[in-house]
């Protein structure tokens, strides 16, 4: 067909600016399913193991060693961190312009929150009982989360991203009221059941 | 219904032919100010780059687009752009389009 031939009907037109939109759109846009998805399995995996080796009341539903969830966890989000950083930075490089910069200083915004929260939580976890400084950091590090998902959605003008934030922070809290043990299940179902949902939503969104 | 409606033939011919209207569609989804790599596009659109190249220098020339050579890093890049020129005239030809398309579906 040549290509230098204009389309005869409006219909088929505003069809064609449609789907040369909805390509490159996708093209552009990090797949939501490696952004989210190696969340939602560090914390549905880690959080399991941490409820199953520490739940409610200083209960032990299975005798893993007492160092295995924290490892596990620690590696997947990690693993997770490094996944989201290489594919934020490869869609970032394909445009130029105040959008890549925000892209930029948000993933930056990540770190220096995380760290931030760290450095306050290690000085102050030592002189708490154990299942409490679990709290603190769980329930901390998850607050984050939440509360940067939400910014991101009100930057990004994308409401499924602000409400997976909202929803994970008030599974965090009411997680932390409950208690240790059980928001290690909460934070486990809901936040990281609700990052994988999240992460198919956006993906079918694209396709 | 493929046949040719007149009122058509009316509209911007610049980005009436269809390559162009597929470039000035693609870079309708930057924000104000962004722009895309010249690999990106040519594999968003499925065109071959010379061609590609055709098109962007026909819409250069009539303001829509704007065609940046720079680097990232030590790799050369060309980064192209939709001015504002070329966004008002996208919109104006995809309310034209909506415009011809409402009477004819109340026949």
């Amino acid at each position: 067909m040549d290509d230098d031939v204009p389309l005869g009907n409006p219909a088929e037109s505003l069809a064609l600016i449609e789907r040369e939109r909805a390509n490159l759109e996708r093209d552009i846009t990090p797949d939501p399913r490696w952004m989210l998805w190696p969340w939602g399995i560090a914390w549905l995996v880690g959080f399991a193991l941490f409820f199953l080796r520490y739940g409610p009341d200083g209960r032990v539903f299975v005798d893993l060693p007492d160092w295995l969830p924290l490892l596990v966890l620690m590696t997947l989000i990690l693993a997770a961190g490094v996944t989201t950083g290489v594919m934020g930075a490869r869609a970032g490089r394909q445009v130029s312009g105040p959008t890549s910069r925000q892209g930029l200083l948000y993933g930056v915004t990540w770190s220096a929150a995380i760290t931030a929260f760290a450095v306050l939580f290690a000085r102050i976890s030592d002189v708490l009982p154990e299942p409490e400084s679990g709290l603190l950091w769980a329930g901390g590090m998850v607050a984050v989360t939440g509360v940067l998902h939400m910014a991101g959605g009100a930057l990004w003008n994308d409401r499924d991203l602000y409400f997976l934030g909202a929803w994970t922070l008030l599974a965090d809290v009411v997680g932390i009221l409950i208690g240790p043990g059980w928001h290690s299940l909460i934070v486990c179902v809901a936040g990281g059941g609700g990052m994988i949902v999240a992460g198919l939503i956006g993906w079918l969104r694209l396709r | 219904m493929t046949e040719i409606d007149p009122r058509v033939t009316e509209l911007d011919p610049v980005i009436h032919a269809q390559a162009r209207l597929r470039v000035v569609s693609a870079l309708s989804v930057l924000r104000d100010d962004d722009s895309v790599t010249f690999p990106r596009l040519q594999e968003s659109l499925r065109m071959t780059a010379g061609n590609l190249s055709v098109h962007l220098r026909k819409l250069e020339d009539a303001g829509y687009v704007e065609v940046t050579k720079t680097h990232h890093g030590r790799t050369p890049a060309t980064l192209v752009r939709l001015t504002r020129r070329g966004r008002l005239a996208f919109e104006d030809y995809t309310a034209a389009l909506r415009a011809l398309l409402d009477p004819l579906e109340e026949q």
